[in-house]
C-alpha cells in the first residue's frame, strides 16, 4: 500500500507499507517538471512493485526516498 | 487585555424605515441594507427574510450564520482580517453583539472548485430535526445573495461572505452608541497561583490542501485560511471574532465559534476552578506524516512553554485531521500535560474503532456522539410551508432512512420531505448527545 499518512496503513495491518509524498499527490510532486515528476513517480511505484518480492515479517514501511530499502518496522 | 462585551439581547426582528434597536426588537431597514450589499459589482443578487423559531420554514443552502458584533471601544474591527477588513489586533475595550440572532449566509456558491467538499447544510426552524442545532432558537435574518456568475469560485465565495458580513455590520452599527443591558468583563487576571494552569487547544481545518489555494475561503485566523504554524491566541481575540468559520457543518459556522459553550465556560470560570491560560489554535489537514507529528510536535512545546498542566481539546474537522489532532494529545501527555479531548465518533462497522488512530494516552474522551447523520438514525426532515433561498437540494450520500434512503446526487424540492446532511458532527458540545457505553 502506497500512503502519505503510512501510519494508517501500518496500524491497519497493511503488510508493505510504501512512503507516498503527499495525500493530495501520492506518486507525484506537482511542483516539478514534467519529466522529473514522471520519474519520481516511477521510483515510488518501482519501489512499490519490487517489495512484492521480500519476505515480511509483518507490517513493515519502505521509503523510496530514503538510500536502504527498507526504512522501519511498525513496532 | 481586558473586554467588556456588552450584549443586546433581540426577541423580534421586524422590517422597517430605519435600522434601530429598542427593547429587545430589532426593525431592519430592508431596502438600506440591500442597498449596502449590492454597493459591490460582485453580487448579482440579494434578498433578506427572516425565519423565526418555531415557523415552518427551511434555509437553504446555509453556508454561515454570523453573529453581529461592532467594536465600540479599542482597536480593530469585529471579524478581523476576512474579506480584507482590518487586522488590527482585536481583543481591547468594548464590544456589542446582537445575542438570539443570526445572519444567514444563504447562496449557491460552493466552497472551492476542487469538488468533493459541498455545502450540505439546511436549517429548519421547527421539528425534531431543528431541535439538534441551537439555531433554530435564533431568529435569522437570511441574506438570500448571489454573485455574478463570470467570477472564479474563489472571488464569488469571499464577495458573497462579505455581503453577509455587511449586513451583520450594519445591524450591529445599530447598537453602537447605545447603553447595553448586560455587560461582562473578559480578562485573564491574575488569580491563585495553586488553581491548575489550563489551556485549549481549539484545532481548526485549513482548506489549503482540499482546494489547492493558499487563500480558498474558509475558517479564518484574523482572514488567514491556509496551513499555517499553531497560533497562541488571547482569549478576548476570539470573542472579537479573530477565529471565524465556516467550515461544512452547522457546528462550524461563525456563531457557533463565537459561542462555543466549551471556550466560554474555559473563560467564565478562569479564576474560580482554574487558570485559563488562552488558546492555542492548531491548523488541521496538513498532508504528510512528518508535517502532521510536527504540528503535534509544536503545540505540545507552546503549551508546555505557557506553562499548561491540563489541554481541553476541540476539533471540527475528520478524516486524516485526525492525526495532528490525536498526536498532539500524545505529545502534551508525554510532556506532562494532562489532556481532555471533546470529539464526535464514527460509526463501529466490522469492530472498527470509532476514532482513526486510537491512541493510548487520548485516554479522557468526551463524545459528542456519533459524526454521521446515518449512524445517529436520523429520520428525514418533514416537508415546510416555506423555504428560504433554493427551491431545489442536491442530495449527497443520504441518509438510508426515510422516503429516500440512500439517494446520491439526485435533486430533491426544498421544501419536500429531504434526508438530514452526511455530517452532524457536534465540535463544541452545543447538545447532550454522548456515546453509548
Amino acid at each position: 500500500m502506497i500512503s502519505a499518512i503510512y501510519n494508517f496503513a501500518l496500524t491497519t495491518g497493511a503488510n508493505r507499507v510504501i512512503r507516498g509524498a503527499r495525500i493530495e499527490h501520492v506518486c507525484g510532486d506537482p511542483t516539478l517538471s514534467p519529466e522529473k515528476d514522471y520519474a519520481f513517480g516511477m521510483r515510488i511505484v518501482t519501489a512499490a512493485l519490487e517489495t512484492l518480492t521480500v519476505a515480511v515479517p509483518g507490517p513493515t514501511l519502505f521509503d523510496p526516498m530514503a538510500s536502504g530499502k527498507e526504512a522501519a518496522h511498525a513496532s | 487585555m481586558r473586554l467588556e462585551m456588552g450584549t443586546f439581547p433581540v426577541k423580534d426582528v421586524v422590517f422597517g424605515n430605519a435600522t434601530r434597536y429598542d427593547a429587545g426588537r430589532l426593525t431592519v431597514d430592508r431596502e438600506a441594507i440591500l442597498a449596502a450589499v449590492k454597493q459591490d459589482p460582485r453580487i448579482a443578487s440579494a434578498e433578506l427574510e427572516v425565519a423565526r423559531p418555531g415557523e415552518s420554514v427551511r434555509i437553504w443552502p446555509v453556508r454561515d450564520v454570523i453573529e453581529p458584533r461592532v467594536k465600540v471601544e479599542g482597536p480593530g474591527v469585529c471579524y478581523p482580517g476576512i474579506c480584507g477588513r482590518d487586522i488590527a489586533t482585536v481583543g481591547r475595550g468594548r464590544t456589542h453583539r446582537l445575542a438570539g440572532m443570526g445572519v444567514v449566509e444563504v447562496s449557491s456558491v460552493n466552497w472551492h472548485d476542487a469538488g468533493g467538499d459541498f455545502v450540505e447544510t439546511h436549517l429548519d426552524m421547527a421539528g425534531p430535526y431543528a431541535e439538534m442545532y441551537p439555531y433554530q432558537k435564533l431568529i435569522n435574518l437570511c441574506l438570500v445573495v448571489e454573485p455574478d456568475r463570470t467570477l472564479n469560485e474563489e472571488v464569488k465565495n469571499y464577495a458573497v461572505h462579505n455581503a453577509a458580513l455587511t449586513v451583520s455590520d450594519q445591524l450591529a452599527e445599530a447598537v453602537r452608541s447605545l447603553t447595553p443591558p448586560e455587560r461582562e468583563v473578559f480578562e485573564l487576571t491574575p488569580v491563585d497561583p495553586s488553581l491548575p494552569r489550563v489551556v485549549y487547544i481549539w484545532c481548526v481545518h485549513s482548506p489549503q490542501a482540499m482546494s489547492g489555494s493558499p487563500s480558498a475561503f474558509c475558517t479564518a485566523t484574523y482572514g488567514l485560511t491556509q496551513l499555517t504554524p499553531p497560533w497562541y491566541l488571547h482569549p478576548n481575540e476570539i470573542l472579537d471574532g479573530a477565529l471565524t468559520g465556516p467550515y461544512r457543518t452547522a457546528f462550524a459556522m461563525s456563531w457557533t465559534v463565537a459561542n462555543n459553550p466549551l471556550f466560554l465556560d474555559l473563560y467564565r470560570r478562569h479564576g474560580r476552578d482554574w487558570n485559563f491560560l488562552g488558546v492555542i489554535s492548531l491548523r488541521t489537514e496538513w498532508t504528510t506524516q512528518t508535517e502532521k507529528q510536527l504540528m503535534a510536535n509544536q503545540t505540545a512545546k507552546l503549551a508546555q512553554q505557557l506553562g499548561a498542566q491540563g489541554a481541553v481539546v476541540t476539533w471540527d474537522a475528520g478524516g486524516n485531521e485526525f492525526i495532528e489532532v490525536v498526536r498532539s494529545i500524545q505529545a502534551c501527555e508525554r510532556l506532562g500535560i494532562k489532556t481532555v479531548f471533546l470529539t464526535s465518533e464514527d460509526d463501529a462497522t466490522d469492530g472498527a474503532p470509532t476514532m482513526l488512530e486510537p491512541l493510548p494516552e487520548a485516554d479522557a474522551i468526551v463524545s459528542t456522539s456519533f459524526f454521521k447523520n446515518v449512524t445517529l438514525a436520523v429520520p428525514e426532515t418533514p416537508a415546510v410551508a416555506r423555504v428560504i433561498g433554493l427551491p431545489t437540494k442536491i442530495v449527497r450520500r443520504g441518509s438510508t432512512i426515510g422516503l429516500h434512503g440512500g439517494v446520491d446526487g439526485v435533486a430533491l424540492p426544498a421544501s419536500g420531505p429531504l434526508p438530514p446532511p452526511w455530517r452532524y458532527d457536534d465540535h463544541y458540545g452545543f447538545g447532550s448527545l454522548s456515546c453509548i457505553e
